[in-house]
């Protein structure tokens, strides 16, 4: 668990400066103080609350919103995370996201379908225009040796501007019923919406086991099978291993499919659980998010889930700062700062292999 | 350690690998910095912290991996880091003004106006000499500097450095050949482990008696002799094989045999060795490994056909630093028995057949879940050739084997390559090292500029002759 | 016809100085071999900076500021790529979600949710006049830098090391040249430009800093520099492509909005990224023009 040791310091120096911050800017120690205690009461629930009222929504309803979205930060922390095995640096997690969030919506309002089919069919679209998306930028690579990073970030902003300046405002936005002018594009029908696990407490939907179980399938995919094996060594010494015979171009393709599937199944995810139709802008960059997610996790996919469960925690109970006048992105600051903090990956190298020699062991 | 040099002297500074000649040498030039002692120059105290204090004390060093900018021309590298100026602006002119007088006085050609990347390596070497000039240096340290040269080139740079010793210049010679500090050196130091064990001058010593120092006992510098017996049926044929870096080549290598490389470094050597290990696609011509004809093989098809490959460059090429021993040791056949079951790892069998490689190979440690890349050189390559012998190849690719070896790994790894060819594998390979083709190769081949130019039976190997094939000469 | 061009070209020049000044930061940053993708945020510190600034002090001051904030934020990128031996990529997105985070926070907690107040905007000369009236001192600028990093970048002992630095780092560090000096020196530089290039939305192009500023131009200078191969020249060249593009997209909108019925303003906003891709695409696999030490720490003990 040493591995696990840079990423937790990293979060709490974070959470400790980010405090520093908020207290600075808010002239007022309490009153962060406050805000901080809020977070923490929007991330697991009020406690004390419910002991004294018993009424379960205190408590169901921050850690619904917290699980939902850890789920969309699992997914999108795994699709990067997938793409570091192989050695490629995706950052277009949020075009990729983008795009699987339209096919949901498109396939959610467009078909007719009995429940368990359309949400299973929209998940499925969603998954396959992630994946051709990341494909666009791996082939590139592979064939034209475009780098994935350069690549990656402009097709986000084609996604960005193809999906919400063209497609959600020309021939997919929802037709205007009666008076009430309508902004992005048509609702989803009921039949695509992904099933709620705690009734009307929260928004909690099956989003979150589908993210937990990916979570699952990827470290057996990487750790224990030939092919996660073959990949591994492709992202830490191409040329050796394409000597070993492996199929160096095929292990990219791969990973890079699964990656832009798990960004296009978190775009899903978010239409069919929670925003039922594409907005008329998708104002979260979850995409974006992959990244830290990802890389405070270590790079490892139960490292980025539990990275994402605790910023979907934190997250929740951002929204629970703004009483206190605090932006309800300050998790994201956090967020931010944890990452700056595990980049400095000497630092941690050096603290992480001197413990051992301290403790006397060789 | 202690060790002086005087005015006009060159000496040579003779070690094993790891002997500590190169270490010794960066603390000389700022870039090591010593734990104890002192340097002195002109019998004053000195503290070297930076290149930029052994520069200011008129010390010059050419690195064994040049440090030039490849796309930057000749004038502009040599002027890097003390640049001229006029009006605040580079001034080119006089840089090329530079690099055309010390030409002159060296005799030897140098266009200013090319990019460095566009010249051959023994011009290369040229510009980092005229860099060290340029700074003023009046000694110049040579780590390692023929180790890429062709005979007559070496004798070019021997003859500049005489001329620049006998101009009152001090130059110091790295290196392990013996033959090339005997046939430099004024004197010779002797270093072993860290430490100096001798001192003696070329004229009251013999290559055996300098090879005992350097190893600190008496061993015998010879391989076992070359199987002379009948070899068999060609395993490996190339028919008009054209690629990238390839112009038409047509060679065999048969069973039992070992058929080596010749060739200055960057003649297609590198590229021969990728195309039959399936690593470089070929344009023209077939490939034929045992009774298979192939137009297109992949790494993955090579090895299936019994093609094993100990690549130059371990760690970008053989090993995954990153991943454990028993991990690389699966590397190459992942995919089967016994380090697979079905789609999955056989995490039991790996291991078990790792623990055992490493035993009859003296792999140190003796730890399957070492990272690879904490290895030592030795243990690595070790370790790679355990691994490839372990697949029972029917041809063995070996590109360097012995680069960066002490002499005892060196000795172990040549016997292993010579009981494989006995064995009835055939062995192709590649070396820059001419002692090594010539000490281990039945027949040598020398390519030149992509294709092949010459071959020779081991008993008609000259290494003039070799060395004028290499530099392009025709028949 | 002439108050089309007048129109465009106008248009162009207000929108273009940001562009340029952010690509120009991302050519010296990388050309010493440090890959900077967190021009965005700092260009979104420098914005900031600047517009807050400016409610206290003279308005060229507050651009001052913002080249200082950005140039803040290199060093704290540098530091972490070159001292610490930081991912150069991760460093720079993680700069970029920092800003994201901490400017939204910021400017809620101390001013409104949209925006900082009105500042003065920075003069304007000879208004009025058509074609080359009516810019701040900041379009010439932008107009005349490129030549003048160029000449640096060609010409002078800095450009040559910057340069060395960026392909082989070791050849410098063996002529007793700092390598870590250099490239701490580009990437604050960089970061200065950036900075400006911020301070230049929100002191010229509007006359405050908006929350979502300075949406995606950051990213758009590192496409305007891979376009423009990493010469100083080539970048200011794609910025200007670029901003010109955009110009047209926004007068078509209002002039001739039948166009966009034919040809969606999605495509046109994706065009830049786009022929990016393109061109990358099209280049000869391998002779790609990025410095050839990018993105990797300097080790004195590798070579």
């Amino acid at each position: 668990m040493r591995r696990a040791l840079p990423s937790v310091l990293s979060v709490l120096i974070a959470l400790l400066v980010s405090f520093i911050a908020a207290a600075f800017t808010l002239g007022d120690l309490g009153q962060a103080a406050s805000a901080y205690l809020a977070m923490l009461q929007g991330a697991v629930g009020d406690w004390p609350r419910y002991f004294e009222t018993g009424n379960p929504s205190t408590v169901l309803r921050p850690i619904g919103e917290a699980g939902t979205k850890a789920a969309l930060l699992t997914l999108t922390g795994l699709s990067v995370a997938v793409a570091f095995r192989v050695g490629l640096f995706n950052i277009g997690a949020q075009g990729q996201m983008v795009v699987g969030a339209l096919a949901a919506a498109f396939i959610g309002a467009q078909l007719q379908l009995p429940s368990p089919l359309h949400v299973t069919l929209a998940l499925l679209a969603a998954a396959l225009l992630g994946s051709c998306w990341a494909l666009l930028a791996t082939g590139l690579k592979l064939w034209r040796g475009v780098h994935e990073v350069i690549s990656t970030i402009m097709l986000n902003w084609v996604a960005v501007s193809l999906v919400e300046n063209w497609l959600v405002v020309g021939p997919l936005k929802a037709t205007a019923s009666g008076t009430n002018s309508l902004s992005g594009t048509a609702q989803i029908h009921a039949t695509a919406e992904l099933p709620r696990l705690v009734a009307d407490y929260s928004r909690l939907n099956l989003g979150f086991f589908i993210a937990v179980a990916l979570a699952v399938a990827v470290t057996v995919w990487m750790q224990r099978t030939r092919a996660g094996f073959e990949s591994r060594a492709v992202g830490l010494a191409p040329k050796a291993a394409e000597a070993a015979g492996v199929p160096v171009a095929r292990r990219v393709l791969q990973a890079m499919a699964v990656s832009g599937a798990l960004a296009g199944l978190a775009g899903g995810t978010l239409i069919l659980g929670t925003e039922l139709k594409y907005p008329a802008t998708l104002a979260s960059p979850y995409g974006f998010d992959g990244i830290a997610i990802a890389l405070i996790g270590q790079g490892h996919p139960l490292g980025a889930l539990g990275t994402a469960l605790v910023f979907g925690a934190l997250r929740a109970g951002g929204t629970h700062m703004q009483l206190f006048g605090v932006h309800k992105s300050f998790p994201e600051l956090i967020q931010g700062l944890a990452l700056l903090l595990v980049a400095a990956k000497l630092f941690w190298e050096r603290l992480v292999a001197k413990k051992p020699a301290a403790g006397g062991v060789t | 350690m202690s060790l002086d040099l005087a005015p006009g002297e060159r000496l040579g500074l003779i070690g094993e690998n790891g002997a500590g000649k190169s270490s010794l040498m960066n603390v000389l030039y700022g870039l090591y910095h010593q734990d104890s002692g002192e340097l002195a120059f002109d019998g004053a105290v000195a503290r070297i912290r930076s290149p930029q204090d052994a520069i200011a004390r008129g010390v010059g060093m050419v690195h064994q991996h040049f440090t030039l900018v490849p796309n930057l021309t000749v004038a502009e590298n040599v002027v890097l880091g003390d640049e001229p100026t006029r009006g605040g602006l580079l001034d080119l002119e006089a840089a090329v003004r530079v690099v055309d007088e010390t030409c002159k006085r060296l005799e030897f050609t140098l266009d200013p106006r090319e990019r460095v990347d566009r010249l051959t390596v023994g011009s290369q070497q040229k510009v980092e000499i005229v860099k060290a000039l340029r700074r003023g240096a009046k000694t110049i340290i040579l780590d390692e500097p023929t180790a890429v040269l062709t005979p007559q080139e070496t004798e070019d740079l021997f003859r500049i450095t005489r001329q620049l010793s006998e101009g009152g210049a001090t130059v110091v010679l790295i290196t392990h050949k013996l033959k090339d500090v005997l046939a430099f050196a004024t004197r010779i130091a002797v270093l072993r482990r860290g430490k100096k064990v001798a001192e003696v001058t070329p004229a009251e010593t013999s290559p055996d008696q300098l090879a005992a120092l350097m190893v600190g006992e008496n061993v015998t510098n010879d391989v076992p002799a070359a199987a002379l017996a009948a070899t068999g049926d060609a395993f490996l044929t190339l028919e008009h094989v054209s690629a990238p870096g390839l112009n038409d080549i047509s060679l065999d290598v048969r069973k039992g045999e070992i058929l080596g490389i010749a060739g200055v470094d960057g003649n297609g050597q590198r590229e021969l060795a990728e195309v039959v290990t399936g690593l470089r696609p070929f344009t023209h011509g077939v490939l034929k490994l045992g009774a298979t004809h192939w137009k297109k093989l992949t790494p993955a098809q090579a090895r299936a056909s019994g093609v094993a490959h100990i690549p130059e460059d371990r760690l970008r090429r053989a090993i995954v630093g990153d991943m454990t021993v028993e991990e690389n040791v699966a590397l190459g056949r992942q995919h089967v028995a016994p380090f697979a079951r079905g789609p999955f790892i056989d995490f039991a069998g790996r291991r078990e057949r790792t623990t055992k490689l490493l035993e009859t190979n003296d792999v140190r440690p003796l730890d399957p879940l070492a990272r690879a890349g904490s290895l030592s050189g030795g243990n690595q390559q070790k370790l790679v050739v355990g691994r490839e012998l372990d697949a029972k190849p029917k041809l063995l690719v070996v590109v360097q084997p012995t680069r960066g070896l002490d002499i005892a790994a060196v000795n172990a790894v040549r016997a292993k390559l010579r009981a494989e060819a006995a064995a009835g594998c055939a062995v192709l390979l590649v070396s820059l090292d001419l002692e090594e083709l010539l000490a281990l190769a039945d027949r040598v081949v020398v390519m030149f500029e992509g294709r092949l130019n010459g071959t020779f039976a081991r008993a008609a190997c000259d290494e003039l002759e070799l060395g004028r094939r290499m530099l392009g000469a025709e028949a | 016809m002439l108050q089309v061009l007048d129109a465009l070209l106008k248009s162009t020049l207000e929108a273009a100085p940001a562009l340029v000044f952010a690509a120009l930061g991302a050519v010296i940053s990388e050309r010493a071999g440090v890959v900077n993708v967190g021009i965005e945020g700092m260009m979104r510190a420098g914005a900031f900076a600047a517009a807050v600034a400016a409610l206290v002090m003279p308005t060229p001051a507050g651009v001052v500021v913002g080249m200082l904030a950005g140039a803040t934020l290199a060093l704290l990128h540098a530091w972490l790529c070159i001292r610490w031996r930081a991912d150069q990529v991760v460093s720079g997105m993680a700069i970029n979600l920092v800003m994201l985070a901490l400017g939204t926070f910021v400017l809620e907690a101390r001013f409104s949710p949209n925006g900082t107040p009105s500042i003065a905007q920075l003069d304007r000369y000879l208004t009025g006049v058509p074609f080359i009236g009516g810019f701040t001192a900041l379009t010439v600028l932008a107009l005349a830098a490129p030549f003048a990093l160029h000449g640096v970048i060609q010409r002078t002992r800095f450009g040559l090391r910057l340069r060395a630095a960026g392909e082989k780092p070791q050849a410098v560090a063996a002529m007793g040249v700092s390598v870590s000096r250099l490239r701490y020196l580009a990437v604050v530089c960089s970061g200065l430009l950036a900075g400006l290039g911020g301070a230049t939305l929100s002191v010229a192009v509007l006359d405050r800093f908006e929350h979502h500023m300075p949406s995606g131009l950051g990213f758009m200078a590192v496409a305007a520099m891979v376009f423009g191969r990493w010469t100083p020249l080539g970048a200011a060249g794609a910025a200007l492509f670029f901003s010109f593009g955009s110009a047209l997209r926004i007068g078509l909108t209002s002039s001739a909005p039948g166009v966009l019925e034919v040809v969606p303003q999605g495509f046109l906003m994706a065009l830049p990224y786009l022929l990016t891709l393109a061109l990358l695409a099209a280049q000869k696999k391998g002779a790609g023009q990025a410095p050839a030490a990018l993105g990797t720490p300097y080790d004195p003990e590798l070579r």
